[in-house]
């Protein structure tokens, strides 16, 4: 590990596109090649507006403050290009795309990756696709399948993390994939991750839940708390426990407006 | 092979100047251009040289469709189609080399028929004109008949006097219809004998070169008994300056227990106006499929009337189109359930980008005795543009009681969250766009067994989203 931010958040307020009201209401937040960040906080808090403005939702207009990838300004960048510099995100939603199926989605993302000047080894990305699923349990005709279109909460979930693992970011900001997974499941996502962790020890990640289960297999270096569109608490894995034992309720009366 | 030499002169010309021209405005000049009709030799029988001229009568005398007739609302005829500028396909424009049958292929065409996987046969129809038919001997032998529609009448078969321009797409139906009825010049007759099963396609590769004329294509395809035949017929041309109308008569006959896929790849260049007839008549335990696939031309109106006319019949009814600049696509649809236990099923699916414009009618009529009907009519767009439009208007009719029919219509909007989705993957706008056009489309071509179609349909799309690699 170095002390050089992979991601760096500073004051960062955002809100609905042409809205008044702020969502984010200042954001700070450094994470370290292969650190594994959890934020927690109750509904409505602002966890996935902060992962959406920084994949480059189009919804969301940043109004203040800097997000930093890398060394590079991240609000400059459209989502692709965000993308290609290593930034991934596990939908808290993931959305159906009918009649395209992963596989190709997946063959599409990696061309994208590789330009126009070389083509993408269909062979190689065959054997990539195939010990992928197979890390995370899959039927492997599950990649012919259209994305996302009729599949059940977990497949959807699942078919996010391994999008994640064939396209191996430097940053993956995983919304509530835990949400909807039986624990079985759970076991099997957290698996992969911590493979690709293993792979590329540089690889950072940033945990979004509600619950502290899925901390057991993916321990986080820090976790934080997110109130009313702030980080208004950070700490060690302590802080994840203590609010599966107490709620969101002291931090209900210490913001009180 | 052109048959265009020698039109004979009728008796009642008006001695307006000689113009070549289709109408006038004026019926002195539109009964002059009679002697200029294009259909029709000294040689042609008696019978067809009635047919043309009663198809004549009906032309002249059917008003030019309005946009007040709820037909066609969406489409201005008068407007967007000259038909007094419009010249016929006179045999000089094609030259000698063309229609002899050993002349050139234009690249394009060429490149479009080197794309088909194998055929079981071909025939190749430039400027109206077939001057190359192609089939496999093994099926010659069987009685399969494929040939040139003015060979087919020389030919002497009576299915022709029975069958062309009378059960079908008669000059009855309509101003268009009439006229081709009236002017055809050339086509494809075919014919598949009981029991006889084709594996592969056969094919039409259209090609029409002259800007400013009028072509008159028609199809008749007979399948008998427990026959099965699929019929590619694919059209291309340059971009043009002017109008240019291609005016297409098919006819389908399935006899009990056939099946025929007619599959139209309408790919014309920019002023292309494409105009089609199609009826299919399917009579019992037969499937009569037809996939309309719309991609090229400025204007597209395709008129078709399934006829579910013995129990046990089915037709699938598969319709795609991708308009993009100021495109204009016009389906007009009917499923004629006539019979009792007929199934018929419809998915017409299009994209439109830029300013391009889709219509869609269609109608489920189920007659009086048609119990135990199934059937479906879906119509789905998608609009790539803010200055795109899509009218959709389904409709059923329903004279029996025991039926299972449903319609649905919907137009929708690139949704922002897919284009979302898959950008942050790492596709770009464009990449994003052509994988949900091309998925919205798949799911029309997804149903088309055929492999071939579908590869050079998705290439044909993918040209069009400016993505050729
Ligand atoms: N696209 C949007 N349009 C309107 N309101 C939004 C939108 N996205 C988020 N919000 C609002 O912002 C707040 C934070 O939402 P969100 O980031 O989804 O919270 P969390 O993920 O912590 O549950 C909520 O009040 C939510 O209603
Ligand atoms: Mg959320």
């Amino acid at each position: 590990m170095n002390d050089k931010a992979v991601l760096s958040v500073t004051g960062l307020r955002a809100r609905v596109a042409e809205e008044d009201l702020d969502i984010l209401r200042g954001v700070d937040l450094t994470i370290r090649p292969g650190e594994a960040h959890a934020i927690m906080g109750p509904n409505g808090s602002g966890k996935s507006t902060l992962a959406k403005v920084v994949a480059g939702h189009p919804a969301y207009e940043p109004t203040a403050g800097a997000v930093v990838f890398q060394g590079e300004d991240l609000l400059e960048l459209e989502p692709d290009e965000r993308s290609q510099a290593g930034i991934f995100m596990a939908f808290q939603y993931p959305i159906a795309i009918p009649g395209v199926s992963i596989a190709n989605f997946l063959r599409t993302a990696l061309q994208a990756r590789l330009g126009d000047d070389e083509e993408l080894d269909l062979f190689d990305f065959q054997e990539l696709l195939m010990e992928r699923m197979e890390l995370l349990d899959m039927d492997p005709s599950f990649a012919q399948r259209p994305i996302n279109d009729g599949f059940s909460g977990g497949e959807k979930k699942r078919n996010e993390i391994l999008q994640m693992a064939v396209l191996k970011p430097a940053l993956a900001l995983m919304d509530e994939t835990d949400s909807g997974l039986d624990i079985d499941a759970l076991k099997v996502v957290a698996q992969g991750v911590n493979t690709l962790r293993k792979e590329n020890p540089d690889m950072s990640v940033l945990l979004i839940t509600h619950y502290q289960r899925i901390l057991n297999y993916i321990i986080p270096d820090v976790v934080h708390v997110m109130y009313k569109g702030r980080i208004v608490e950070s700490g060690g894995p302590e802080v994840a426990m203590e609010l599966e034992a107490r709620g969101y309720e002291e931090y209900r009366i210490a913001h009180a407006v | 092979m052109s048959r265009l030499a020698s039109a004979p002169e009728r008796a009642d010309s008006s001695g307006a100047e000689d113009q070549g021209q289709i109408e006038g405005a004026s019926s002195e000049r539109a009964t002059k251009n009679v002697a200029r009709s294009p259909g029709g030799t000294a040689a042609e029988p008696e019978w067809l040289t009635s047919r043309r001229a009663d198809a004549w009568d009906l032309y002249l005398s059917t008003p030019l469709p309005s946009t007040r007739s709820e037909e066609w609302r969406y489409t201005d005829v008068a407007r967007m189609l000259p038909l007094d500028e419009l010249a016929p396909p006179v045999p000089e424009l094609s030259g000698p080399a063309i229609s002899n049958g050993d002349g050139p292929v234009p690249e394009p065409l060429r490149r479009a028929m080197a794309q088909d996987r194998d055929s079981a046969g071909r025939v190749i129809d430039i400027d109206g004109s077939a001057v190359s038919v192609e089939l496999q001997e093994s099926l010659a032998a069987q009685g399969v008949v494929l040939s040139s529609l003015s060979e087919a009448v020389r030919s002497g078969d009576p299915l022709l006097e029975s069958l062309l321009a009378t059960r079908a797409v008669p000059a009855s139906d309509g101003k268009f219809a009439a006229m081709n009825a009236a002017l055809w010049t050339d086509g494809v007759f075919l014919k598949i004998p009981r029991n006889v099963q084709l594996e592969r396609p056969i094919r039409l590769s259209r090609w029409v070169s002259h800007p400013g004329t009028a072509t008159f294509t028609r199809i008749l395809i007979v399948a008998e008994d427990h026959s099965r035949v699929s019929f590619v017929d694919e059209i291309l041309s340059p971009d043009f300056e002017a109008v240019t109308l291609v005016n297409t008569a098919v006819e389908l006959f399935s006899h009990a227990g056939a099946q025929i896929q007619y599959v139209s790849l309408q790919r014309m260049g920019k002023g292309g106006f494409y105009l089609a007839n199609q009826r299919t008549l399917a009579k019992r335990d037969s499937t009569l499929d037809t996939l309309n696939v719309a991609l090229g031309g400025s204007v597209g109106r395709v008129d078709l009337n399934a006829r579910l006319l013995g129990p046990g019949a089915n037709s699938d009814m598969l319709g795609l189109y991708f308009g993009d600049h100021d495109q204009h696509f016009d389906f007009n649809t009917s499923q004629d359930h006539v019979a009792p236990n007929a199934h018929s099923d419809l998915l017409y699916k299009g994209a439109l980008d830029d300013s391009a414009r889709g219509v869609f009618r269609g109608v489920i009529r189920v007659h009086e005795g048609a119990q135990r009907t199934d059937a479906y009519q879906t119509n789905r767009n998608l609009l790539l543009s803010e200055r795109a439009a899509a009218t959709s208007l389904p409709n059923l009719e329903i004279e029996a009681d025991d039926v299972r029919c449903s319609h649905g219509a919907t137009v929708g909007q690139l949704d922002a969250e897919s284009l979302f989705y898959l950008m942050s993957r790492g596709l770009d706008r464009e990449q994003a766009e052509r994988l949900v056009v091309l998925g919205f489309l798949g799911e029309v071509l997804d149903r088309l067994p055929m492999g071939g179609v579908v590869e050079k349909v998705t290439k044909a799309i993918e040209v069009k989203l400016g993505h050729v690699r």
